[in-house]
């Protein structure tokens, strides 16, 4: 009898212990902290689309790099390599998923970018504001898009959105 | 010693290629010679073999069988079937209360059995039970996943709240899994990388890692892997352990249920 209830004890304090053991981080703050707004609709600011070189190098810059410490060339004037909390600066890396004049490297996951101006532009199919919804938060067009949100997360400034559609439809 | 400064050269090969933007193509001839050079040499054989050492000298089969309640027969189909419930063990000496029923990864299983034998309990990141993970596992070499998300109402859970990690936009660019793994994308090119469809006989994700990562040049688990790409698409990185990383370990086992385990595995 009492070897029966030494034994349960034991059994009980084995499962307690082996339970115990496992590691199992809480990860719900996480998360919390990692949510997206949700989709929001964007008005174009005015002067968005400029053809300054300042701002066509700056969104170049952008959609070309990943990040801005891994970035090969100094970033342009307007654009800073860490941000002023001393976090590396988060570039577009368009390229990764489109291409478009003098891409290297460049994916195939968004449609091809080159000549935008000419073929999707002055042919009226698409203008300056549909460019920046898609770029803010593409999310409006197509809830299921494979395409990055950009704004509407605070990725970029209302700024360097108009800096790569000033890149996107300059003459290259 | 012939072999070690082959691969030598052929990284920094590959190295060059990824300053050459042109040249880095997903596996270029370079990347091809090391990958066929490696699986026949697969550095994380070495790994593996280390964790068998540690595995047998602090657990062994027998012990950890007892944990899982099963015999040491049943040991392989039952790695196989990771990550699962443990439930009651009535053939042995443990059984779990009901507060204790989660579902576990095969590396939390060895936590428990490291806890049963009363030695000290290795961190899931620790470089110990990376090893000592990828040998339990390669136990269940030849064998296919057999992961069962019907198997109790914990797993059901655990499968749906999987998916929904795997769909959820979050992140410094409001990416998910999905955005890149989804069936209607995958083959197409990020950058240079081919998007793998991670259920695939090809990837064979949960069956092909623990891997050697050609790139890191180390072995890499399965929940690590997954970490990278959190990583690597600005999501926040969940933690080794968490409810939600042995979700998503379900949800993707699941998706590629049926495929053989080959560990170690070899990527790029
Ligand atoms: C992960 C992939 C991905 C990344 C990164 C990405 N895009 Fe896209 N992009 C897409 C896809 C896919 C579409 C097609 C629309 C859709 O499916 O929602 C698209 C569409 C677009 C369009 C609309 C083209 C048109 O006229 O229909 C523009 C403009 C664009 N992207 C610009 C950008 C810019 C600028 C960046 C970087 C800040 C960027 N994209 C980053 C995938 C991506
Ligand atoms: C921005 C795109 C992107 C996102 C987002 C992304 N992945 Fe990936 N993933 C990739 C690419 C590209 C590869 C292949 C890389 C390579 O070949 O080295 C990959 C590879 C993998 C692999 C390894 C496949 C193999 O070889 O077995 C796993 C597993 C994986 N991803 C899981 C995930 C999970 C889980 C998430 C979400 C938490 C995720 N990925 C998010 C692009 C992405």
């Amino acid at each position: 009898m009492r070897k029966m209830i030494m034994l349960g004890i034991a059994t009980f304090l084995g499962a307690a212990d082996l339970s115990r053991a496992v590691e199992i981080p809480d990860a719900t703050a996480i998360l919390l902290k990692d949510a997206l707004p949700a989709p929001k609709l964007y008005t174009m600011p005015k002067g968005c689309i400029v053809d300054d070189t300042a701002a066509i190098a700056r969104g170049n810059y952008i959609f070309h790099n990943l990040n801005g410490k891994d970035a090969k060339e100094n970033p342009p004037e307007g654009l800073t390599r860490l941000l002023p909390n001393g976090k590396e600066k988060q570039m577009g890396n368009c390229v990764a998923c489109h291409n478009i004049e003098g891409a290297k490297g460049y994916g195939n996951i968004g449609p091809d970018l080159t000549n935008y101006k000419a073929l999707y532009m002055d042919s009226g199919v698409r203008n300056g504001q549909f460019l920046y919804q898609q770029i803010a938060d593409p999310r409006m067009d197509n809830p299921n898009t494979h395409m990055t949100v950009n704004l509407a997360n605070g990725l970029f400034s209302e700024r360097e959105v108009c800096d790569l559609m000033s890149y996107i439809v300059s003459k290259k | 010693m012939r072999k070690l400064s082959i691969c030598a050269a052929l990284f920094s090969l590959a190295l060059c290629g990824v300053l050459n933007a042109e040249e880095a193509m997903s596996m270029n001839a370079a990347d091809k010679a090391m990958y066929a050079e490696m699986s026949e040499n697969n550095p994380a054989a070495m790994d593996v073999a280390e964790g068998e050492e540690l595995f047998n000298s602090l657990i062994g089969q027998e012990a950890y069988a007892k944990v899982l309640g099963v015999s040491v027969k049943e040991l392989p189909e039952m790695i196989a079937g990771f990550p699962r419930m443990l439930t009651a063990t009535p053939k042995y000496d443990f059984t779990f209360p009901k507060t204790m029923r989660k579902v576990v990864t095969l590396s939390q299983s060895l936590q428990m059995a490291l806890a049963s034998r009363d030695k000290k309990v290795f961190k899931l990141k620790d470089k110990e039970m990376n090893k000592m993970t990828a040998y339990v596992k390669s136990l269940a070499n030849d064998l296919k996943t057999n992961i069962d998300v019907k198997a109790n109402k914990q797993m059901e859970e655990m499968v749906v709240l999987g998916q929904k990690i795997f769909e959820e936009r979050r992140g410094g660019r409001g990416l998910s899994c999905n955005s890149c793994h989804s069936a209607d994308i995958v083959g197409s090119r990020l950058r240079m990388q081919e998007l793998p469809d991670l259920g695939s006989k090809a990837t064979a994700s949960a069956s092909t890692w623990h891997a050697y990562r050609m790139t890191q040049s180390a072995m890499v688990s399965f929940d690590k892997r997954m970490q990278q790409c959190m990583k690597n698409a600005l999501l926040a990185e969940l933690p080794l352990g968490s409810k939600e990383m042995v979700a998503l370990e379900v949800y993707v086992t699941n998706l590629g249920k049926g495929n053989t385990i080959q560990i170690p595995g070899l990527k790029r």
